[in-house]
């Protein structure tokens, strides 16, 4: 598939929105965190999203109907997703008017409504893919999981970051044990999707035009001398050949990188350049493995083309 | 969706089809400028063109050589009576009509997300660059129910030019009509069935068809044999 630029960094935006606010929230009920610690949280939560909200639209032939993307909602997992961060979006920020207003404890329902809808519209992101029966690479629960830990560990990074800069040693001691569990799932869980790559059975052109599989089968002709919407989108030729170049430099940046500075710091203390690189690098790295996410992903409709 | 009355279709005969194309050039011809047009070209007559198509013809060959048969596939939207394309519309702009099952995408509401096409198994949705939505087969609704138009004229462009005779249009769930019987006594298949979505549009196969040669012309000393053999040997013209 194509990789929609656009869409990679609504991931990461959401990823680091929904993660922090969610790592933040659960530090503060189990240890309680100052105030300023909260607010700035979400206004950096509020922004991220809006700029994934922003980045999105690009993806949209057309911005300014992409209201009407909550119409389907009792279908479409890109309406839940919709509906879910615009919902968890708007939450954040009234929290966030309010606590920086008014001497009140209530904006804490809006903030456990914000994180159970800033998780539903992961969710839903990662239904997406997931439920996308013609393209098998994406059709599996490790590719919702995946999506889900993403999330967790680009928030928890950048909670770690933001812990640390308040002065919360302790608790970014907390929050980096969490982060680090979680870019080693991570690994674990993109390892698997890898391997699982390789050995699924993907249906052949003889599944596609319905032959007995004993007839040998082969394109002569595609219809027209050059490409069209369906050999561009669902096949990325120049992405084929980068992505064993660029899958390598994903694993190491996303993982290896994170996974050694966050030991380091839980090891030998935290400083907060270590915390910045560790952040930087799982946030450039989860671009280029959200990237050839989609170059990996293998549409059923290339067998029509010869292209799978 | 509600209870589907009807199911209007294609079925094409793969044993006539010769791959003229003409059927996907009659559709561009009339989508371009009807109802649902225009269907942009980008680069018409540059060294890319590139544009948007209903209907596109690709050809296979099928078996090992010397025995192979060509096969022609003009391939359309197939108007899914299960279509994965339709739930996953996050604004409802694709649709399937409750009285004829047409799959149609409603143009006002589509915002150009293209999660439609990554839900079509047969890659029969385009995305028109210029106007930013998706496009697709309407199975000419413009003409069919056009009653401007005299009754036989009342039928999708493609099969209205098809010169071979390999296309039929009609409602597959009608007994009494023409696509039904077809289907019925010709052994009517649909394309990717492990793909679950029941396309409406189905193809007659091909019948395998064995040309006997007469020994005679095979013979050493024939004449044209012999011109056909010094030709494709580059000898003298
Ligand atoms: S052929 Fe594709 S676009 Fe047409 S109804 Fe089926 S899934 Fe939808
Ligand atoms: S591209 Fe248009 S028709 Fe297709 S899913 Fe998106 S909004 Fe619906």
């Amino acid at each position: 598939m194509h990789p929609p630029i656009s869409l990679i960094l609504f991931f990461l935006t959401a990823g680091l929105s929904i993660g922090s606010f969610t790592g933040i929230f659960l530090i503060d009920l189990i240890k309680g965190l100052n105030s300023n610690v909260i607010l700035i949280t979400k206004l950096i939560a509020t922004a991220l999203i809006g700029l994934g909200a922003f980045s999105a639209s690009f993806h949209l032939g057309h911005k300014m109907r992409a209201w009407k993307a909550i119409k389907r909602f009792n279908t479409s997992w890109l309406s839940r997703e919709a509906v879910f961060s615009g919902i968890f979006g708007f939450l954040l920020f009234i929290s966030f008017l309010i606590q920086l207003s008014y001497n009140t404890k209530a904006y804490i329902i809006l903030d456990i409504l914000a994180v159970i809808t800033g998780w539903l519209s992961a969710f839903s992101t990662a239904m997406i893919y997931t439920s996308n029966r013609f393209v098998p690479d994406w059709n599996t629960s490790l590719n919702t999981l995946y999506f889900l830990n993403m999330y967790g560990f680009l928030g928890t990074s950048l909670a770690s970051l933001i812990l640390y800069l308040n002065g919360n040693v302790e608790s970014t001691k907390i929050m980096l044990i969490i982060a680090l569990s979680l870019f080693i799932v991570g690994l674990v869980i993109r390892v698997a999707y890898n391997v699982r790559r390789y050995i699924i059975k993907l249906p052949t052109l003889n599944d596609a035009l319905n032959l007995p599989q004993n007839r040998e089968v082969k394109v002569l002709d595609k219809g027209s001398t050059t490409d069209n919407y369906c050999t561009t989108e669902f096949y990325y030729k120049k992405g084929k050949k980068l992505l064993p170049s660029l899958l390598p430099p994903a694993y190491i940046l996303t993982f290896a990188v994170p996974i050694m500075l966050l030991i380091t710091c839980i090891a030998k203390g935290t400083n907060t350049s270590f915390l910045a690189l560790s952040l930087m690098s799982a946030t450039v790295g989860s671009f280029i493995e959200r990237w050839c996410f989609f170059v990996e992903g293998r549409h059923v409709q290339n067998l029509y083309y010869g292209l799978l | 969706m509600g209870t589907i009355m009807g199911q209007l279709a294609l079925v094409i005969d793969l044993n006539t089809c010769v791959g003229c194309h003409a059927c996907a050039v009659n559709c561009k011809e009339w989508n371009t400028q009807a109802e649902f047009g225009p269907l942009s070209d980008f680069d018409p007559y540059g060294e890319k063109p590139s544009g948007v198509w209903y209907n596109r013809i690709m050809t296979y060959e099928i078996g090992n050589y010397p025995h192979t048969q060509v096969l022609h596939l003009p391939k359309s939207c197939l108007h899914c009576q299960d279509p994965p394309c339709v739930p996953v519309c996050p604004t409802g702009a694709t649709f399937k009509r409750e009285k004829d099952g047409i799959v149609l995408v409603n143009y006002d509401d589509c915002i150009g997300c293209k999660l439609c096409s990554w839900n079509c198994p047969y890659g029969c949705r385009e995305f028109d660059e210029a106007d930013k939505v998706m496009k697709k087969c309407t199975l000419c609704i413009d003409r069919i129910y056009d009653e401007a138009l005299p009754p036989e004229q009342r039928q999708p462009a493609c099969v209205l030019t098809c010169p071979a005779k390999a296309r039929f249009f009609g409602d597959i769930e009608d007994p009494e009509s023409e696509a039904y019987k077809l289907i019925k006594e010709r052994n009517g298949f649909i394309l990717f069935p492990s793909a679950d979505t029941k396309p409406a549009n189905h193809y007659l196969p091909k019948v395998e068809t064995k040309v006997e040669v007469d020994d005679n012309v095979l013979k050493p000393d024939n004449p044209i044999f012999l011109e056909v053999l010094s030709r494709h040997k580059g000898g003298n013209r």
